[in-house]
């Protein structure tokens, strides 16, 4: 929220960064466009877009009760491939949620103002997102109501988990990345929340908002605290949101099997992570702003800059690919070196190319200015990138598990009915919670664009002691 | 002005009209001076005269305690509690609990940071501060700036404060009175929510136990354990007897329990003692002797034990030369399957241990008749 002094007349105005909104916006103005939404009735699309989402929730919701009635033999696991779908999920959007935290916390901290106006939508998707995937070790476990023993509590059976678990690790992770992008989201809804309680004419909200805003009152003392409190939760996310996917990527990584061990495979994961997510939030973003009018606040720049942020992730997924062959090549280890000719001329060889192509063929188009602001090309590249982020984790997790080092166990894996119902199942719970979101609370975070609006701060404060 | 009034609001259009206003209210010195904004304004905590926030401090003590705990929980669980040896490594190597140990401290610093900024720092919630029954408050959280003049004591002069707010710029002022009741959060209020929480855990807790016990015993969670098996005495038609526990083949052995003394106690007498005469034996011997046998052959094996005489038989006097020509494989064999009155002790003695009682035996008899050269110490 802190602005560099944009306004001061010392920077000539073609080093100046171009303006963050279209048109006129002001405080007032921004709260009836912004804050209206969950005072008004849904559009009919609304309805008809939930439908949607929600069959797809209870689809899935059905096939997770078969698998739970039957047992996880409902799936296509099996040995040697034991980590399928439900791995592949897991990782999957795990990765999604990490555009969210970078948004919020890393750009934050660069001082990139822009992402103002994407922070909040983005930040949502996270823990929606880090919702899906836990669906998924969950079910894996096989009797998810003795879910709790994943944790470290004195128990009858006098039995401690094992801290030496890249699997623990994970449990640790992933419950530290959902509080604490929760507790993010939270704290910057407060003054947002505290804006609607004190617009709405409905008794009923006015007591809801009152109760979720605390009492928020803008005071300067307040808001001294809950910016510090804010700087410290980007940086602290900032290192979050590169250890979760680390952390992910261990699972792999410290097992010996030909394809995971390998050095390169943090960063790795971390990049896909946030290109992944950048892909979905530039879907739900270009949705949103056409739907809700916001193209103002959401402007044409927002979309180039999410583009070249998703062509650098490319690059480094390009990077990471040639890593991975040249570490095959230069290892002259033969077990590595037939894992990586698997990835592209074996039984998934298929998988293994349309991961190259989505990934690192085809975002390539994004060089172009046209193509990073033309709404076909850059949601044609989205979609393909999380296809091809998906088929990623298909290809690492499932090629390199059907054949390692004893052929007499390899075995071709075929997923089942019930493995892509449960997928299709939480892709109906994460749009079914964009959705709900976007009708419920404020999309933008309202009191951080209103601090980088034209005129918002004093142009003349003595010294410019925060930059 | 006869009633009390706890504040005066001077509203502003612009936050550069706010921040000029505010070293004038200062000067005026008629009360605490406070801002309300709708978002946060640069440079304002200095112009309020505000201390830095000590947040910063706060997270990173916090911080550095979830890293310690971290650190010694898992240290503790996995080498001193329960120490499994997982890849080769030692019980206590720390390398492995990094991981965790950085999610802990960042776990314990962001909630740190977030809670104690809203609990500690800005003691919200709070529900009842007169600001938000303003009409100023409309405005605060949309795009006005307010400077507010808040009252320190009784003496609070609500009228020096507004013109001095209007001297100051403010487009608007308003004159907020003293809330006439008591706030919101009363302790009374507070104990009533305490209790409604109490009652709502007790409640969940119940049924929460209730529901744990319950629906595991449901049919898709018990499959693992409705396996179709044969359960120790349950009948099965699939044997002819109808007895789904069959009797063992004659002539079964047990394992551990190969007999060695099957034949007649003479024929036993070849049999010769496989365990070597050490400390651990006699040991082994002596606990059972004393268990076993010293109630009846007695102490020093005399065959007066403090049964004897309850008994109405004499026990065997080991010491007599009868038993002292016995070989060890007679002994054996009288421990195995008993003799006269003295029952079997097979039962309860393993191979080792039955051999380790002869031993003894032997070591008491030549205790009783010791040699001059047995007297001779060991060089």
């Amino acid at each position: 929220m802190r602005t560099d002094a944009a306004s001061s007349g010392a920077i000539p105005e073609d080093l100046r960064e171009p303006a963050l909104t279209v048109g006129t916006v002001t405080p007032g103005s921004l709260d009836d466009q912004v804050l209206a939404f969950p005072e008004i009735k849904p559009p009919k699309q609304w309805y008809v877009g939930l439908a949607i989402t929600l069959s797809a929730l209870f689809i899935g919701l059905g096939f997770i009760g078969y698998t739970f009635v039957t047992g996880i033999g409902a799936w296509g696991n099996n040995s040697p491939v034991f980590w399928a779908f439900d791995i592949i999920n897991f990782v999957f959007w795990v990765g999604i949620g990490h555009a969210g935290t970078l948004i919020s916390a890393i750009l934050f901290l660069f001082r990139k103002r822009w992402r103002n106006a994407i922070a909040r939508f983005a930040e949502a998707m996270t823990i929606f997102a880090v919702m899906c995937a836990v669906i998924f070790p969950l079910i894996h476990v096989g009797r998810p109501w003795l879910a709790y023993w994943l944790f470290p509590y004195p128990n009858q059976r006098a039995l401690w988990t094992n801290f030496r678990s890249p699997l623990l690790w994970d449990v640790f992770a992933v419950n530290t990345y959902f509080s604490v992008s929760l507790m993010f989201w939270y704290l910057g809804l407060i003054p947002d929340i505290a804006s609607m309680r004190d617009r709405t004419t409905s008794k009923l909200r006015k007591v809801i908002y009152t109760i979720l805003s605390l009492g928020w009152r803008g005071a300067a003392r307040h808001w001294q605290h809950y910016e510090k409190a804010y700087l410290l939760l980007a940086g602290l996310a900032t290192g979050l949101v590169l250890s979760v996917h680390s952390v992910v990527s261990f699972d792999f990584a410290t097992s010996v099997v030909p394809g995971w061990h390998m050095t390169i495979f943090p960063p790795y994961f971390v990049a896909g992570a946030i290109f992944a997510g950048f892909s979905m939030v530039v879907i739900v973003l270009v949705v949103v702003r056409e739907t809700m009018q916001l193209k103002n606040l959401i402007t044409d720049r927002h979309l180039d800059v999410m583009n070249k942020v998703i062509l650098a992730m490319s690059c480094i997924m390009g990077y990471s690919y040639m890593m991975e062959g040249f570490t095959a090549w230069y290892s002259m280890n033969e077990f590595l070196h037939h894992g990586f000719m698997n990835i592209i001329t074996g039984t998934y060889g298929w998988a293994g190319w349309l991961t190259i192509f989505c990934n690192i063929l085809f975002p390539q188009i994004l060089w172009f200015k046209k193509a990073r602001t033309s709404y076909f090309w850059m949601i044609l590249v989205a979609l393909g990138v999380t296809v091809g982020m998906w088929f990623e984790r298909f290809v690492i997790i499932v090629i390199s598990l059907h054949q390692d080092f004893l052929p007499s166990a390899w075995r071709i894996y075929k997923p089942t009915m019930t493995d892509f119902g449960i997928l299709l199942g939480t892709f109906g719970l994460f749009f079914t919670m964009v959705l709900l979101f976007a009708r419920v609370l404020p999309v933008i975070a309202t009191t951080e664009v209103k601090a980088i609006l034209p005129d918002a701060q004093p142009s003349h404060h003595g010294d410019d002691h925060h930059v | 002005m006869s009633e009390t009034s706890y504040a005066v609001l001077g509203i502003f259009d612009t936050p550069n009209a706010l921040m000029a206003a505010i070293p004038k209210a200062r000067a005026a010195n008629l009360g605490t001076v406070e801002a309300y904004t709708p978002y946060p304004i640069h440079g304002i905590d200095e112009a309020l005269g505000l201390r830095k926030s000590p947040l910063g401090g706060m997270v990173l003590v916090m911080g550095i305690i979830g890293a310690l705990t971290a650190f010694g929980f898992q240290y503790w669980i996995s080498a001193v509690d329960y120490p499994i040896i997982t890849g080769g490594k030692p019980a206590g190597s720390w390398e492995a609990f990094i991981p965790i140990m950085f999610e802990v401290t960042v776990l314990f610093a962001t909630f740190t940071a977030g809670l104690g900024m809203l609990l500690l720092l800005n003691k919200l919630p709070f529900f009842g501060h007169p600001i938000l029954t303003s009409k100023a408050i409309a405005g605060i959280t949309r795009d006005r700036y307010v400077l507010a003049l808040e009252a320190e004591d009784e003496g609070f002069d609500s009228a020096a404060a507004t013109q001095a707010l209007l001297a100051a710029g403010a487009v608007e002022v308003e004159v907020l009175p003293a809330p006439d009741r008591s706030p919101f959060l009363t302790s009374a209020f507070i104990l009533r929510t305490l209790g409604g929480i109490f009652v709502a855990c007790l409640v969940a807790g119940v049924a929460i136990y209730s529901l744990t016990k319950w629906f595991p015993l449901l049919k898709p969670m018990v499959y693992m354990q409705d396996q179709p098996r044969l359960n120790p005495q349950k009948a099965s038609t699939f044997f002819k007897d109808g007895h789904g526990m069959q009797k063992p083949v004659p002539g079964t052995v047990a394992r551990g329990y190969l007999p060695t003394a099957v034949g007649s106690q003479d024929a036993s007498a070849t049999l010769v003692n496989p365990l070597p005469r050490t400390p651990d034996v006699f040991a082994v011997g002596k606990k059972v002797y004393t268990t076993r046998c010293e109630v009846c052959h007695g102490a020093i094996g005399n065959g007066s034990g403090s049964l004897t005489s309850a008994y109405g038989a004499k026990a065997g006097n080991l010491q007599s030369q009868q038993f002292r020509d016995y070989p060890d494989g007679k002994i054996y064999w009288a421990i195995v399957h008993g003799k006269n009155a003295m029952p079997s002790h097979a039962p309860y003695l393993t191979e080792r241990e039955r051999w380790a009682v002869v031993h003894y035996v032997r070591a008491l008899q030549r205790a009783q008749n010791a040699k001059d050269e047995d007297l001779k110490v060991a060089p």
